[in-house]
């Protein structure tokens, strides 16, 4: 086994479109998953048992099945009843849904911490239910869940190679494709690891940024 | 860290020592072989147990050859070679293709399983494909195929860009495909497609065989480049057998045509 500089310039352009398409993945999981995430908290808190069960039971399901399984669920059974999605938005729904129940879980801890003091407060001033989550409880909860919130988006990231079960091409496949063709593993999976350990390295920087800017509020 | 390094060079250095004579193999008393999933060139029951007209006469030539056991693991066409050189497995018995760039990469033996290249499309084949060249034309046609499989090459090389060749895990998943529309056309070989449609017993299916310009592909059991004796001794039986007529019996219930396998050669199919 030797490492072969020419075989990774030619196999470098065919792997950052793989890693375009992973980063897309990533981001618009993560804008799934933090919108549906939010969703799932605030339902599981209202006062309407008709809403806070069944959410409450379907979140519980979805984090306690495996996301391969989801998957290929997504992909190959749904089109059973009807519903066919392209390989590329199974994937998004499947990360999206999957990790929502993880966030959910994440804005729960937030929501809670807010002191009881400010909830009162909101009824005193005679906010209505809406106004009192958009204005007073979201701005306080979320700043300190940057952190854990930054967690989760790195582990999504890290497990986009998992859509390649659903014919995605990402980063992972196309290293794969390669290297069917080329019988070298070394220089592609050595090529995946190092892309995945730099985005991960930048979202770190980011993510701290963002902590540092937004996740002092109120202190 | 002088210390891990020579841990690691330690490590190492079996595996570059990787040459494995029959001796080895007899007295370990099993042989690991790949195989793919992909009836009726390899199967794998419900229950584990392994057939398949590749895996099968494998199988008796080892036996022949004092080696009573085959073990086999399934893995990816395109893993196969990479994993044969790894030494993960001593032969690759699967219904892999001789091209030449693969001869470049292994040994292979005398041929063993031929077969032509077929497409499994809704019936009717409404957009009326004969050739790989035909899915290049037609800019929005997808095709799957195994991944580092022969039909995937094939695809490539006909001029359908990476985009639309669909890398498919497995027959099940190519076949479940085409009827839910998300590819036009899944490639296999004329008796895997058969075997697929048989299964799925979908009037709505339709095979078109053979392609337009693809040959008849023959399969040899590969082995790496460096045990060539090993590769030799199969050889000599595997020929015997085909004296003998034995090979045509264990190949044929499964539809493959001896004759076919008999009138070519490894040199001719290698391009050597």
């Amino acid at each position: 086994m030797q490492w072969n500089w020419a075989f990774v310039a030619e196999i470098t352009p065919t792997l950052l479109q793989g890693l375009k398409l992973t980063l897309l993945i990533t981001l618009l999981s993560a804008i799934v998953a933090a919108v549906l995430g939010l969703v799932f908290a605030i339902a599981r808190r209202s006062p309407n048992r008709l809403v806070a069960r069944p959410v409450s039971f379907l979140v519980e399901f979805i984090r306690g099945t495996p996301l391969l399984v989801q998957l290929y669920f997504i992909f190959y059974v749904l089109p059973d009843i009807g519903i066919l999605l392209p390989p590329l938005v199974a994937g998004v729904i499947g990360m999206g849904l999957h990790y929502a129940t993880y966030t959910a879980e994440v804005y729960r801890a937030g929501i809670e911490n807010v002191p009881r003091g400010q909830w009162e407060a909101a009824r005193a001033t005679n906010l209505t239910t809406r106004q009192t989550w958009v204005h007073v409880i979201v701005p306080q909860a979320v700043p300190p869940m940057i952190p854990a919130l930054a967690n989760y988006l790195i582990a999504m990231f890290k497990e986009t190679p998992l859509l390649s079960a659903i014919t995605v091409l990402e980063l992972m496949n196309q290293a794969k494709s390669v290297a069917n063709s080329s019988y070298r593993y070394i220089e592609p999976m050595t090529m995946v690891g190092v892309f995945f350990l730099g985005m991960s390295l930048v979202s770190v920087v980011i993510l701290r940024w963002l902590e540092h800017r937004y996740g002092r509020l109120g202190k | 860290m002088r210390k891990t390094l020579l841990t690691l060079a330690l490590l190492a250095a079996p595996a570059t020592v990787l040459a494995e004579t029959l001796d080895d193999l007899k007295a370990q008393g099993f042989v690991r072989i790949a195989i793919a999933n992909e009836p009726p060139f390899t199967a794998v029951a419900a229950d584990g147990k392994v057939s398949g007209a590749a895996p099968d006469v494998a199988r008796e030539i080892f036996k022949r050859l004092g080696v009573p056991e085959v073990v086999a693991s399934i893995s990816e066409y395109g893993a196969m070679i990479p994993g044969l050189q790894a030494g993960r497995h001593d032969a690759i018995t699967a219904g892999l293709f001789m091209k030449p760039e693969r001869c470049e990469a292994v040994a292979y033996s005398e041929p063993v399983l031929c077969d032509a290249e077929a497409f499994l499309v809704p019936k009717g084949n409404p957009k009326g494909f004969k050739s790989y060249a035909d899915i290049a034309a037609d800019p929005t046609a997808t095709i799957g195929a195994p991944g580092g499989g022969t039909e995937e090459k094939l695809a490539l090389e006909a001029g359908v860009p990476r985009d639309r060749v669909i890398v498919v895990p497995d027959g099940q998943s190519g076949l479940k495909m085409v009827q839910d529309g998300r590819i036009d056309v899944y490639s296999l070989p004329v008796l895997s497609i058969s075997d697929l449609l048989t299964k799925a017993n979908d009037p709505n299916l339709e095979k078109i065989s053979p392609v337009e310009g693809a040959p008849v592909y023959c399969d040899g059991a590969a082995f790496r480049k460096e045990d060539t004796a090993l590769r030799d001794a199969f050889d000599a039986e595997l020929a015997k057998m085909k004296e003998s007529g034995e090979f045509a019996a264990i190949i044929e219930p499964y539809g493959f045509s001896a004759a076919a396998a008999m009138s070519t050669s490894r040199a001719k199919l290698c391009g050597e």
